[in-house]
């Protein structure tokens, strides 16, 4: 998978901006605050219709107009497709591949896969559970695009039977009762689906996990990943019956997809609590590097890696183990510093105040 | 100090409320109304309090209506042992257009939401069921919405009605009649895979 070149109408800062892109590694430099980020974040939004900095859509429109458009050339297995998003403030987007309009916005989802690996990555490892369920959670959806559909399925069941619960005030009424049961059967499904699939992928990415991490961190260690949820052995729909109580006096829903985690550990050890610094940021990396090995394996091309000012993070030594580490495929770049020694751009475009200029 | 007098403030609030109007929409259709002339702008006026005085909710099926019974229930060449369950009136007309139903129909008027603050309690969950036995219901075609309320209000009138021995249905979900399956989506696919039936013939 290649993005050949990308257009911007609107988009951030950019009121314009027409920009070609290298087969290989793209650098994106100049001063901070210019936009260096926002030319990854437009491609990442063509993948996944989000910004990766999990700004809302309205953000992403410059300031002043009321709609946005991101615009790129991509190339698959030798087949060009022209894919657009239209951002438009407080309304619906729309999306387009080879200018025939999508039914919905969300079926763009798939034409185009990415790969971010940003600074606050290191979340995946320290910070909680909701960090390391949303990695699991975008990365199905990579792998499968009506995974979204469970997880807003998921997310409005939860929601619907939150209000429940408080209108409820800790009583049952028969209707309020038939009603929670109705919605405690949909959340069953999804909820053991959901879980099925984070299972089935955390089975897939541990063998890969190992040797990444052995690789950034150049060091053998023992890393494990475990999704267990404590209500898999006898299935959400008994789980849900044994919290009721629970979760009548406290309204909310107390277990289910919503409340897992991933549990990380490194040699045996907590990688949350005991890891050191290092160790964690070398975790986080190769959580994101196994992913996109798996997504390439499972779609046969690899994603388009964006790599946002992830050196500036790092140390010298893990930041040339993560520039050997990276596969092969279209590498988009950016940075506020200097280049690591070895890493030789096919391209460097020049950002300032709004405008792009290649080298 | 406000911008617009408050009598066309207040016209421009109103509808605003209606669905699917935003401020903008509303600012528009306050100007052009003020700029009909007055015949023009009673006849709409008119129309509403006339449509709103004449039209109430039919007394067994909760469609709208002009009489005690909509038309459809006025009807007695009807199946009246079949009843097809709607979220609106809109609904109904949709159902209605296809010409493949015979029978009567029961109009909920909403479908659970807990959000939107509607339970089984707001909706004509009890006069269905007090339908049943005086019509001799014997199915009951559960056509709400394909979406998590739709299929939650589904799920519970199933449940309630099961017991009573009567035959319960659910639409299906499926594709689209002259469309290609490369075009389907993923879900609607599935579920239609889900649903398959064995060929006739």
């Amino acid at each position: 998978m290649r993005l050949r070149r990308l257009w911007l109408t609107d988009f951030r800062g950019y009121p314009s901006a027409d920009v070609t892109l290298d087969d290989g590694l793209t650098v994106v430099v100049g001063p901070n605050g210019h936009g260096k980020t926002n030319l990854l974040e437009a491609v990442g939004y063509l993948a996944t219709l989000a910004s990766f900095r999990g700004a809302p859509t309205d953000a992403l429109i410059r300031v002043g107009a009321d709609r946005a458009v991101v615009r790129g050339e991509a190339e698959r297995e030798g087949r060009a497709l022209l894919l657009e998003a239209e951002l438009v403030a407080g309304g619906r987007n729309r999306a387009q591949i080879n200018r025939q309009p999508l039914r919905r916005a969300r079926d763009l989802l798939g034409a185009l896969q990415v790969s971010v690996f940003a600074p606050d990555d290191l979340a995946l490892v320290k910070g909680g559970p909701a960090e390391r369920r949303t990695y699991l959670d975008d990365a199905l959806v990579a792998l499968h695009p009506r995974h979204d559909q469970l997880r807003s399925d998921l997310d409005k069941i939860l929601r619907q039977r939150t209000a429940l619960l408080k209108q409820a005030g800790g009583r049952l009424t028969p209707e309020i009762e038939l009603t929670l049961d109705v919605f405690d059967a949909k959340l069953a499904r999804v909820g053991d689906e959901l879980a099925a699939a984070r299972r089935g992928l955390v089975d897939r990415l541990l063998p890969v996990l190992g040797r990444a991490y052995d690789r950034v961190a150049r060091a053998q260690a023992e890393v494990t990943a475990v999704y267990d949820p404590p209500w898999a052995a006898d299935g959400l729909a008994a789980a849900l019956v044994a919290a009721r109580r629970d979760d009548l006096r406290r309204a909310v829903t107390t277990i289910g997809p919503h409340r897992d985690d991933l549990d990380l550990a490194i040699g045996g050890l907590p990688a949350r609590t005991h890891a050191s610094q290092g160790e964690q940021r070398s975790l986080a990396l190769a959580l994101r590097l196994s992913v996109h090995e798996v997504v390439s394996e499972h779609t046969g091309t690899p994603p388009v890696m964006l790599l946002d000012d992830v050196f500036s993070e790092l140390d010298p030594d893990r930041s040339d183990a993560l520039l050997h580490s990276l596969p092969a495929g279209q590498t988009l770049l950016s940075t506020a510093g200097a280049l690591p020694a070895g890493a030789v751009p096919g391209r460097v475009l020049r950002v300032h105040e709004g405008t792009v200029r290649a080298d | 100090m406000a911008i617009y007098a408050s009598s066309v403030q207040d016209l421009i609030d109103e509808l605003g409320r209606l669905p699917g109007v935003g401020p903008k929409s509303a600012q528009r259709i306050a100007f052009h109304l003020l700029k009909l002339s007055r015949d023009d702008a009673l006849r709409l006026a008119r129309a509403i309090t006339e449509a709103k005085d004449r039209v109430a909710w039919c007394s067994r099926c909760f469609n709208i209506s002009e009489g005690e019974l909509c038309g459809i229930c006025a009807d007695d060449r009807r199946d009246a042992t079949v009843v097809c369950v709607v979220e609106e009136p809109r609904d109904l007309v949709a159902v209605e257009k296809t010409q493949e139903f015979r029978g009567r129909y029961h109009v909920l008027q909403g479908a659970i939401s807990p959000i939107e603050g509607v339970g089984p309690d707001q909706l004509r969950v009890k006069e269905l069921l007090t339908r049943i036995e005086p019509e001799g219901i014997a199915e009951v075609i559960l056509c709400t919405n394909p979406n998590i309320e739709g299929e939650a209000t589904a799920m519970y009138l199933g449940r309630l009605l099961k017991p009573l021995g009567l035959r319960v249905t659910r639409i299906a979900s499926g594709l689209p009649v002259g469309g290609d399956l490369e075009y389907a989506d993923e879900l609607t696919l599935g579920r239609a895979l889900e649903g398959r039936r064995d060929i006739e013939g």
